[in-house]
């Protein structure tokens, strides 16, 4: 348990420096946008209360605004997806005391599984965070394809992530 | 009569304790819902706090943690854009020598002429000056855009002072922290730059629309003026913030306005690139504490 504590704790360090330090740079053909943080709250044990994991994300979402100048914006986002993480897992696998290991992952879910539950997580938090955004312009043909093109991005990227994760362990 | 009371207050703290597990009760099932409610109102609270000069200095990138981290990045990526940036000084340094032999000849001129009647130049009459300030964070792909600088109050720097670089106009300083300040950069839709076109009198504002980091609108340009594609654009001078006459853009198209038929837009290419700062100037304005009280007075005498 603390051993998955310690390393939830680096993930969530190295996770927000990254977003804050690399990621917060990168825009592709001006509307792709890669929101890597978020992979943690993907990544939080189903055993975990939901009050830890509001909490959790709520924060990350927070130091993210600090560090982007966003006020507020991804903490919102952040706290709505924590909400929304398990009925979307229920949505692909409804069985949840079937799980080998807490954490949902791919070898716990099958590759399958996992990619579309990562896949709507992503999504719901590309979808929620460029419709804040869109209270200042809004341009409903540039929204969806940011949303589009920043949930593919985002998704790859977590794919890539997770792949070199698991190989380490 | 005094124990019947006695057990009255008894029984009804009772109740009340019964009550009180309930409710805890209550709050314990469904504290997932009062800890995400509160959270959600949190976020907005930040989201719609709309005044830019509020911001505590602690939530934004003007923070001593998070300049710190921007300060160590920064000192690895400003060698990537640098030959960039020195072309653009080594223009910016020619057409400063050109105007240089330009004012010698005119003071020439005007000395021969004043050669009979000599008026004494106050110093006094040019209150503005720079402070040179190193870019530590900055993005242009957001709908509102700022950049941090590592430099804050201990170098003199306070909000509400223009910054400009190389190229032209930056922005305007915001928050401002113990060793680094946040500027609204133009391209944030909460910043409104008073400008006019170079040698005319009207004046318009400027607001970035959104749509490209290289470009912006001049709104509020009477319909009777003709104006040309390539005229530059100027800051008006009209506020303490920029003195007159610092360029900001050159004009690439012109629209009809949208609120009233009466004023043109005309779309501007900003000279400023956002994506290559590194090195900006903060023009400090000896005379703008006392602008600012004059103004202030104005308005407190308009509410009376």
């Amino acid at each position: 348990m603390t051993k998955t504590a310690l390393q939830f704790t680096l993930l969530y360090i190295v996770l927000v420096l990254s977003q804050a330090i690399v990621f917060n740079n990168v825009c592709l053909f001006g509307v792709a946008v890669p929101f890597v943080f978020i992979y943690l709250i993907v990544r939080l044990p189903v055993t975990l209360s939901v009050n830890w994991v509001l909490t959790i994300a709520f924060s990350m979402g927070l130091l993210v605004d600090i560090f982007s100048d966003t006020q507020g914006m991804n903490a919102l986002a952040c706290t709505v997806l924590a909400m929304m993480r398990r009925p979307i897992l229920h949505l692909y696998f409804p069985r949840e005391d079937e799980l080998s290991a807490p954490e949902p992952s791919v070898r716990t879910l099958g590759s399958d599984v996992y990619a579309r539950y990562l896949f709507t997580m992503v999504l719901s938090y590309c979808t929620m965070i460029f419709i804040i955004e869109a209270f200042s312009f809004f341009n409903l043909l540039r929204l969806l394809l940011c949303i589009v093109c920043s949930t593919l991005l985002t998704f790859l990227l977590l794919l890539g992530l997770d792949s070199v994760l698991s190989r380490s362990r | 009569m005094q124990p019947r009371l006695c057990r009255g207050c008894f029984d009804a703290l009772i109740t009340l304790l019964l009550h009180m597990g309930n409710l805890w009760d209550f709050f314990l099932k469904y504290s997932r819902w009062f800890l995400f409610v509160i959270y959600v109102v949190a976020s907005c609270m930040l989201m719609f706090d709309t005044n830019p000069y509020q911001h505590y200095v602690w939530m934004t990138t003007a923070g001593r943690f998070t300049s710190t981290i921007y300060g160590t990045r920064a000192n690895v990526t400003s060698y990537f854009n640098l030959h960039t940036i020195n072309e653009d000084l080594q223009r910016r340094t020619a057409d400063l020598e050109l105007e240089v032999i330009a004012l010698r000849r005119r003071l020439r001129t005007l000395d021969e002429q004043l050669q009979t009647d000599s008026i004494a130049r106050d110093s006094v009459a040019q209150p503005f000056g720079f402070i040179i300030a190193h870019v530590i964070n900055n993005s242009v792909s957001r709908p509102h855009n700022y950049i941090t600088i590592e430099k804050g109050s201990e170098d003199n720097i306070r909000p509400e002072m223009g910054v400009v670089d190389q190229n032209g106009v930056v922005g305007i300083v915001n928050v401002v922290g113990p060793h680094s300040a946040r500027i609204i950069s133009l391209l944030n839709p909460k910043m409104r730059l008073s400008c006019k076109v170079k040698g005319r009198e009207h004046f318009g504002s400027l607001v970035w629309d959104g749509r490209s980091p290289e470009e912006a609108v001049l709104e509020e340009m009477p319909r009777h003026e003709k104006f040309r594609r390539g005229d530059t654009i100027v800051t008006s001078g009209y506020s303490a913030v920029f003195p007159e006459g610092i360029p900001v853009g050159i004009i690439i198209g012109q629209e009809k306005s949208k609120h009233d038929a009466n004023f043109y837009s005309l779309r501007i290419k900003l000279l400023t690139d956002f994506s290559t700062l590194s090195t900006v100037r903060v023009i400090t304005n000896d005379m703008q504490a006392e602008l600012n009280a004059l103004t202030e007075g104005e308005e407190s005498d308009s509410r009376n």
